[in-house]
């Protein structure tokens, strides 16, 4: 017995090491092949959705935190509205009110999705470095490596900075315990992102950054951070002949609303689009999650089958009023509506209250002239949309009352890519291989008109807009309806008179921003770069305010400063135990 | 070292006792004589002592004795397990001849503690006993369900699912991740006793204080269940026992709307909204012109209009149906002196009163002893497996079958009875489910019938064996060594399949099938060595041993493909799914343990006790420097009752206080992973389909874990003082125990700042918690002729009280009670666990306090002066408390609106017997818990979704002119003050009392079941769960949940009425 014992004892140390089973430690990822998949690791991030508890609901921070940033720049924007009906996903109200505090989750939840892609940069950064010191890979390699991290890195915390401007800056060596947010971090950030700019022009894979990406994004960066448009046009200049991260050509695609077509994602437009993956294992998180709520409401009929978000405003819709071909620069639109069918009973053959299916009432799409725009942008009754048929009004909305008579549209698949392109591992088809266009290259055409208008040559600044629009203008790519007539009185035309000033030149510009990338998560983000947030968000919104749904959605908002920036999270200040402070603009 | 130091010293202590007491004799008159019990003849090893003195005698073979006494005043006292006590005066006598009666309240039965056994009279720790009778008093084929207010300080809280495991809690909690205790079986440790038959448990003892506990540990702190199954005994025996019965699933909740009356509600809202999808006329009332078009619409001044199509369905009607309970126990028992066997089969099902949910289960036992070599060795075994079939539902989650009762429509039928219509999803045809998808605004829900139908193929086995096979050797008389090998092991496999349906608003457009299976066990190797000797008037029982132990090996593995092309379940496997959706398996990080331990219990005269382990556990959660902790205890106990001073006082028959001190750990609270760092990926977390591949991401990684290496034991710290007693003739028994819990060091992984990624923060000792209570035990037991009664009274307090979080963490919030609102449990410093947190509604708003002011050209509603600024007041809405008298709502005024823990529980058990005939009733019930009640926000808000409500939101809610409502008035409002906010409109006393069984059974008398060979033969009817009585809305107060976040009810599976007939039969 006492032998026994004794072997025992001098087992007990070995006994009780148990390693980890099923995880990696950092001494196997100090290779090429883990370094790579690092990298991966924080790419995946770039679709701002990691199924991962950032908040209360599990595997939290889906819509709140997807890179198309559909609350936070179009609904924010008063592109669109939240849709759906009350009750559902309370936490965006308030942020389409004006009036979100800083416990709202959603806030939270972006920040904390940020914050992790940020970590995962600066988990390659930490492991390079320590290959390279191990002699596991070349100095050329860990260049490679720490170069693509901190382009990324400078990528998300610019995105950082245009929510909340007062942000930590997070690189390798920083204590997130003791990190602060009162710095000025704009250089650091432009530091990373300039970093990027030394990448090659060929990444290799398409869901890389290159040369041309990282220009681009500088380029935002530079523009709206310090408004230092100078800097950010020669950058566009150069990126305006660049080429995808595959190699690939870039341009303008011959018509608009092809572009939005799912097999286009990775077209001759696409400078960088966020590759979204189906029935890849992930639960469709991969596939487009943050978009999912975004379809219409009428299961089986109509695309996606959930859930009624983000439906268009009437103000956005009438923008696309034309007259001559050009909008109303003015605002003036908003005095001739384009028609809706609010209140009607739907085309559809829908029981009435007596148990009988009713006659359709008769309803005539707006007769108006229209930028052929609107009809890749927004779903609307009578409107062919996609080939899922005519939009037929009300049954494809979750609540008119609540949310209005219009249908998103641009992340929408076809019916007939239904199982082929879309996820079918999930609970609906509204996960899609649809990625996200991050950056279009009409936006780096337009971008570099801003530019151009500030660095005074506004012909320059016409001569792209007009590209824009002579695109727009290619009527092979308007609606059509089954007969081949066009769906709408399409009128479009280009600028053919020199801008008269600045001014006019920068409403111009900030029209055709509106109506090239409405729907696409830019325009409050514009709108703060503009320094306009707070006049056009008021103007909107009183607008908005006389719909019939207005009072429902809308309530007593009111707009302020406050609605420039986000706050910093609540949580995030009690967890950093005083050392960040909330935005002195929002206190 | 410390080890042995206390071991020393301790033997040092019991050496001295010895030595200072063991002679003190005085000689004056020798009696003799003999001791007999009461119809079964002379009665060996009886103690026979002089009160007062240390000089006793134990009776011999043949129950004489003999003894010197100080002189005639002397009082002699016998005593002997399971016999009353005798106190006898000597007087003259010479020769003293005494019988001794049966004991009635067990306090001399012999209970099973930590490796060994004692009398209960000698235990000096606190220790809670369950009898086999009331293991299955109730129905229940789960051992947890059958504890719940058997015994002080144990808190239990089930629901009505067949399959579903009770939630055991011992004196409250000490740890925020992990309160269940450690049971151990047949002297092997396991987390699951689920799997046993109750019919094959011989005991169960609960270790509650660190007296009786600690000598397990580091796993002691949530108390000790131990469960000793069945042995064999001499000649033969065969049992054979069933019941079968109905469950009834009642009438559900009684506060939800017909068909009409939710048209009815429809148009008070547009009235109260001045809303209406009518152009309205002067007089407000609708006229025949449309804006839009209602499900309801409006006949004049009447009711409002049904569609013709309606339905008028009670949903919780439709998805219950009265259900089968029926259980046959066989169990055959023999042997001879040198080889004994139990062997047991068992065969249950019950069906739940959900459609088509069950639970089938077959258990079989087999336990055997053989002793040899003249009694010196005995060799056994102990082995139960047990093999179950589950198809249950989920509970107390939004998408359960229960909580969708409070959210379907009752106008949407259960199947579509036509004529044809083109609904909003589809085209419903006679016989297809009907569902949200009819028409547009009736609700998000699916049908929960067309889901349950659709599951009703789907398959969930698991397969559990619980062995130990033990040596034990008799060195020299009273020193054993026994080693004992024991594991356990699991193995379950399940099939489940998704449907695409077309019914719903919102449908599943894809079929798949998903299957899972799962294998795991542990071992353990235990050898001790124990001392069970008596010199004279000093008793020791010490037992030393060690221990090895390996836990959580195992794996799992789900996988799952769609598109099949037919939904026939004989082609449900994964290879006939077209597309792979996803295919995961895990490994388990198992933890092992190494130990030592040692206990030693001394008692003096049968008057003085004195108990001290040590325990020292090495585990392998823990990085290499603080893997090693030492947990030891001390204990005491006094019986006052045998001293001299207390011979007056004849109506107390034994008193004994006690009280005990020491500390027990816990490691479950931390992952055996918590140690290391580490980087890992999954497709939804790390992959990105950077290559543009469409159908597949590339592998991506992250940081996973942040490891901390130095993380330790959580420690409690317990105190217990408690006493005994028994009195009237030993009829009435008291037991009572205070004590207090304070765990230190505990486990907690404090959410660490965004800024550092999203990987798993480590677990950090770091929290503090306490727990002090009550738990007391009172028990009556006497005859008058043919009427006897026997009747006890469990009562258990606990008060819990959270001491320290992290350093700035004053709080956590937690759960998901709401799904809608967010968590509504708050855990913070000085309050206790999971106690319910947000706005206080102090009344609902009056038109008074209001006037209009015109802002920016709008007529807006403004607060008077001096009521506080609340965003979205309104007449009829939520007026919350301004806590802070800052004058304006804010989440600084937020407060503690409620606590689900109970101020106590208790039980009740009450035994008649008359001649042949029994009668059995047992109450339990849990005072002073509040509850929130979740289902609310879905019933009593029309804007929570557009689904089912309640009556009060109908007839009982604001208007003009029902100004003294509680329920807020019914509109499409959905702001801070109606429907987004946790408020204590949600909280409700959730106090109540069950009667969870009453049992009359008649045994054949004798002499007719003699006539037919059988031993015995009881038969019984018997009815469950007969009454609830509670103030509480919802379907059943009884609430478990996770021990952040508990005590909401989100639709909870109810325990409902058992109507059962069975019979015992013994050959």
């Amino acid at each position: 017995m006492l032998a026994i014992i004794g072997i025992w004892s001098s087992c007990k140390q070995d006994f009780l090491n148990v390693p980890a089973t099923g995880s990696l430690d950092e001494g196997l990822l100090q290779s090429t092949k883990g370094l790579d998949a690092l990298v991966v690791g924080a790419y995946s991030m770039i679709d701002g959705v990691a199924d991962l508890p950032f908040s209360w609901t599990p595997g939290g921070g889906i819509w709140e935190t997807t890179a198309s940033n559909w609350v936070w720049g179009s609904i924010r924007g008063m592109e669109a509205n939240k849709g759906t009906d009350g009750g559902d996903q309370p936490e965006i109200n308030p942020i389409q009110t004006y009036s979100e505090t800083a416990t709202n989750y959603y806030v939270n939840d972006k920040w904390r999705e940020v914050y992790e892609a940020i970590s995962r940069c600066n988990s390659i950064i930490m492991v390079a470095t320590k290959a390279l010191d191990g002699g596991k890979i070349t100095q050329d390699q860990a260049d490679n490596y720490i170069m693509q991290a901190r382009a990324l890195r400078g990528w998300y915390h610019f995105e950082a900075w245009r929510m909340w401007e007062k942000i930590p800056y997070m690189d390798e060596t920083t204590d997130p315990a003791t990190v602060t947010n009162t710095e000025d971090v704009r250089p650091q950030i432009i530091a990373d992102m300039t970093e990027g700019t030394k990448l090659p022009l060929n990444a290799g894979e398409i869901g890389k950054f290159n040369k041309t990406v990282c220009q681009v994004l500088l380029a935002k960066a530079l523009m709206q951070m310090n408004h230092d448009y100078a800097g950010a046009l020669t950058l566009l200049n150069e990126a305006k002949t660049g080429q995808k991260p595959d190699g690939g050509a870039i341009g303008l695609a011959p018509t608009y609303g092809e572009i939005f077509a799912i097999e286009n994602r990775n077209d001759i437009e696409s400078v960088y689009t966020v590759q979204y993956s189906i029935n890849d294992g992930s639960g469709a998180i991969n596939a487009g999650s943050g978009e999912v709520l975004n379809f219409p409401y009428k299961s089986g009929a109509s695309p996606g089958g959930c859930c009624g978000f983000f439906d268009p405003t009437q103000e956005f819709v009438n923008s696309f009023r034309t007259v001559g071909g050009l909008p109303l620069l003015d605002n003036t639109y908003n005095s001739d509506p384009v028609k809706n069918d609010y209140g009607l009973v739907a085309n559809a053959t829908a029981p009435g209250a007596s148990g009988v299916v009713e006659s359709d009432p008769d309803f005539t799409p707006d007769q108006g002239a229209l930028d052929p725009r609107l009809d890749w942008s927004v779903g609307r009754r009578g409107i062919p949309y996609w080939d899922w048929g005519l939009h037929t009004g009300a049954d494809w909305i979750r609540d008119q009352t609540y949310s209005g008579p219009w249908s998103p549209k641009k992340q929408v698949y076809k019916k007939s890519q239904e199982g082929k392109l879309t996820d079918i591992t999930s609970w609906t088809s509204g996960y899609t291989a649809n990625g996200y266009r991050m950056i279009r290259y009409a936006d780096v055409l337009l971008l570099l008109a801003e530019c151009e208008i500030e660095a005074g040559s506004l012909d320059n600044a016409r001569g792209y807009i007009n590209q824009i629009r002579a695109r727009a203008a290619n009527s092979a790519g308007w609606v059509k309806m089954p007969d081949g007539t066009f769906a709408a009185n399409y009128q479009i035309a280009q600028y053919t008179t020199a801008f008269p000033d600045k001014a006019y030149a920068e409403k111009a510009l900030y029209m055709e921003r509106k109506l090239e990338l409405g729907q696409e998560g830019h325009r409050w983000f514009d709108l703060n770069r503009w320094g306009i947030t707070v006049n056009e968000l008021k103007r909107v919104l009183a607008y908005e305010k006389t719909m019939p749904w207005g009072d429902k959605l809308y309530g007593s908002a009111t707009i302020t400063d406050k609605a420039k920036w986000y706050p910093i999270p609540q949580r995030q200040i009690d967890l950093s135990n005083g050392k960040l402070e909330q935005n002195p603009a929002l206190k | 070292m410390q080890i042995f130091t206390i071991v020393r010293r301790f033997a040092l202590l019991i050496l001295s006792m010895v030595i200072s007491t063991g002679f003190l004799f005085a000689q004056e008159k020798t009696i003799t004589g003999k001791v007999t019990a009461e119809g079964e003849g002379p009665l060996p090893g009886v103690n026979v002592t002089v009160q007062g003195t240390t000089t006793g005698a134990i009776t011999d073979v043949n129950g004489t004795y003999k003894l010197t006494v100080p002189g005639p005043a002397a009082v002699l006292v016998y005593s002997s397990i399971g016999y009353v006590n005798k106190a006898v005066t000597v007087g003259t006598q010479t020769v003293i001849d005494v019988t001794l009666q049966t004991e009635v309240l067990g306090l001399q039965e012999v209970v099973v503690t930590g490796y060994t056994s004692q009398r209960r009279r000698d235990l000096t720790g606190s220790i809670g006993v369950v009898q086999p009778a009331e293991l299955t008093a109730v129905p229940t084929g789960n051992v947890t369900n059958a504890l719940q207010g058997r015994t002080s300080g144990v808190v239990v809280t089930g629901n009505g699912q067949p399959n579903s495991t009770a939630k055991v809690r011992i004196r409250g909690f000490s740890s925020f991740e992990n309160n269940d205790p450690l049971y151990i079986v047949d002297g092997v440790p396991t987390q699951d006793i689920a799997s046993m038959n109750p019919n094959d448990i011989e005991s169960i003892s609960v270790l509650k204080d660190a007296g009786a506990a600690s000598i397990y540990g580091s796993r002691a702190s949530n108390g000790v269940v131990i469960v000793t199954t069945k042995k064999g005994s001499k000649g033969t025996n065969i049992t054979y026992s069933m019941y079968i019965g109905s469950q009834d699933p009642g009438k559900g909740p009684d506060n939800l709307l017909n068909t009409q009356e939710y048209a009815d509600l429809q148009w008070l809202v547009y009235k109260n909204d001045k809303t209406s999808p009518y152009v309205l006329d002067e007089d407000g009332n609708p006229t025949t012109t449309k804006v839009e078009n209602p499900i309801y619409g409006w006949i004049g001044n009447a009711n409002p209009e049904i569609p013709e199509w309606h339905a008028n369905t009670n949903w919780y009607d439709a998805i219950t149906r009265s259900a089968l309970i029926q259980n046959h126990d066989l169990s055959l028992s023999g042997g001879s002196d040198n080889a004994k066997f139990f062997a047991a089969l068992g065969v249950r099902q019950q069906d739940g009163i959900v459609i088509y949910t069950n639970q089938n289960k077959y258990t079989v036992r087999f336990n055997s002893e053989f002793t040899f070599l003249n009694s010196h060795v005995k060799f056994g075994e102990n082995f139960t497996a047990t093999y179950s079939t589950n198809l249950g539902v989920s509970n107390l989650q939004e998408g359960s079958p229960i909580s969708i009762v409070y959210r379907e429509q009752p106008i949407i039928p259960v199947k579509w009875t036509g004529p044809d219509l083109v609904g909003l999803s589809h085209t419903f045809t006679a016989g297809d489910w009907g569902g949200t998808g009819i028409i547009g605004n009736l609700g998000n829900v699916s049908n929960p019938v067309a889901n349950l139908t659709r599951a009703k193929d789907n398959k969930y086995w698991d397969m559990r064996i619980i062995g130990s096979t033990y040596i034990d050797v008799k060195i020299i008389q009273g020193l054993n060594f026994r080693s004992t090998v024991g594991g356990t092991l699991y193995n379950g496999y399940g099939v489940g399949y998704t449907f695409i349906t077309y019914e719903n608003s919102e449908n599943q457009l894809s079929n798949s099938l998903r299957e899972n299976a799962y294998y795991g066990g542990d071992w353990v190797i235990t050898n001790t060595l124990t001392l069970d000797k008596t010199f004279g008037q000093h008793k020791i029982l010490a037992v030393g041993g060690y221990e090895a132990v390996k836990y959580g090996i195992g794996r799992d593995m789900d996988a799952s493909r769609g598109n099949y092309f037919t939904d026939d379940p004989l082609y449900r496997t994964l290879d006939n799914g077209a597309q792979i959706n996803s295919a995961n398996s895990n490994a388990y990080t198992p933890t092992t343990l190494v130990s030592e331990f040692l206990r030693a219990d001394y008692s003096f005269m049968d008057r003085y006790m004195l108990s001290a382990t040590v325990r020292r556990d090495g585990s392998s959660r823990f990085g290499a420097d603080n893997r090693y902790g030492v947990f030891p205890s001390f204990s005491a106990g006094w019986r006052i009752s045998d001293e001299s001073f207390f011979q007056g006082i004849s109506f107390i028959n034994d008193l004994k206080i006690r009280g005990s001190w020491g500390t027990m750990g816990n490691q479950l609270a931390v992952s055996p992973t918590n140690q290391y760092y580490a980087y890992g990926g999954s497709p939804g977390t790390s992959f990105y389909d950077i290559g543009g591949a469409v159908t597949s991401a590339t592998q991506g990684f992250r940081p996973t874990r942040i490891g901390n290496p130095n993380a330790k034991w959580e420690t409690n710290e317990t105190m217990d003082f408690g006493f005994e007693t028994t009195f009237m003739n030993n009829k009435i028994g008291i037991k009572l125990d205070w004590y207090s819990k304070k765990t230190k060091d505990l486990l907690f992984a404090p959410e660490l700042p965004g800024t550092a990624g999203s990987a798993d923060a480590p677990y950090v000792n770091i929290a503090a918690m306490s727990n002090t209570g009550v738990d007391a035990e009172l028990s009556f037991k006497d005859k008058w002729g043919d009427l006897g009664f026997d009747g006890s009274f469990v009562f258990t307090t606990y008060t819990n009280n959270i001491d320290k979080i992290a350093e700035g963490v004053p709080f956590f919030d937690y759960g998901s009670g709401t799904t809608r609102l967010g968590s509504n449990n708050r855990n913070q410093v000085g309050h206790p666990m999971s106690a319910f947190f947000g706005y206080k509604v102090i009344s609902l708003f009056q038109e008074s306090e209001f006037h209009t002011e015109d802002i920016d050209g709008v007529t807006t509603l403004v607060e008077n002066e001096g009521v506080p600024v609340q965003d979205g007041a309104a007449p009829g809405l939520f007026k919350y408390a301004d806590t802070d008298g800052d004058g304006e709502i804010t989440p600084a005024d937020r407060q503690f609106i409620g606590n689900p823990n109970p101020k106590f529980t208790y039980g009740v058990n009450l035994t008649f017997t008359y001649k042949n005939f029994d009668l059995t009733a047992f109450l339990y019930g849990s005072y002073g818990n509040d509850i929130f009640n979740s289902n609310r926000y879905f019933i009593d808000f029309w804007p929570s979704f557009q689904g089912q409500k309640s009556k009060d939101l109908l007839y009982n809610s604001w208007t003009t002119d029902r100004p003294n409502a509680t329920v807020p008035m019914a509109s499409n409002t959905s702001n801070f003050s109606t429907n987004t906010q946790i408020c204590s409109y949600y909280i409700e006393k959730g106090s109540y009392a069950r009667l969870k069984n009453l049992q009359l059974g008649y045994t054949i008398p004798e002499n007719i079941s003699s006539k037919i060979n059988i031993k015995s033969l009881r038969v019984y009817v018997q009815g469950v769960n007969l009454f609830t009585v509670t103030k509480y809305s919802g379907l059943d107060p009884e609430l478990g949940g996770d021990d952040r976040a508990f005590g909401s009810d989100t639709g909870n599976y109810p325990e409902v009425k058992q109507y059962i007939f069975g019979l015992t039969l013994n050959f």
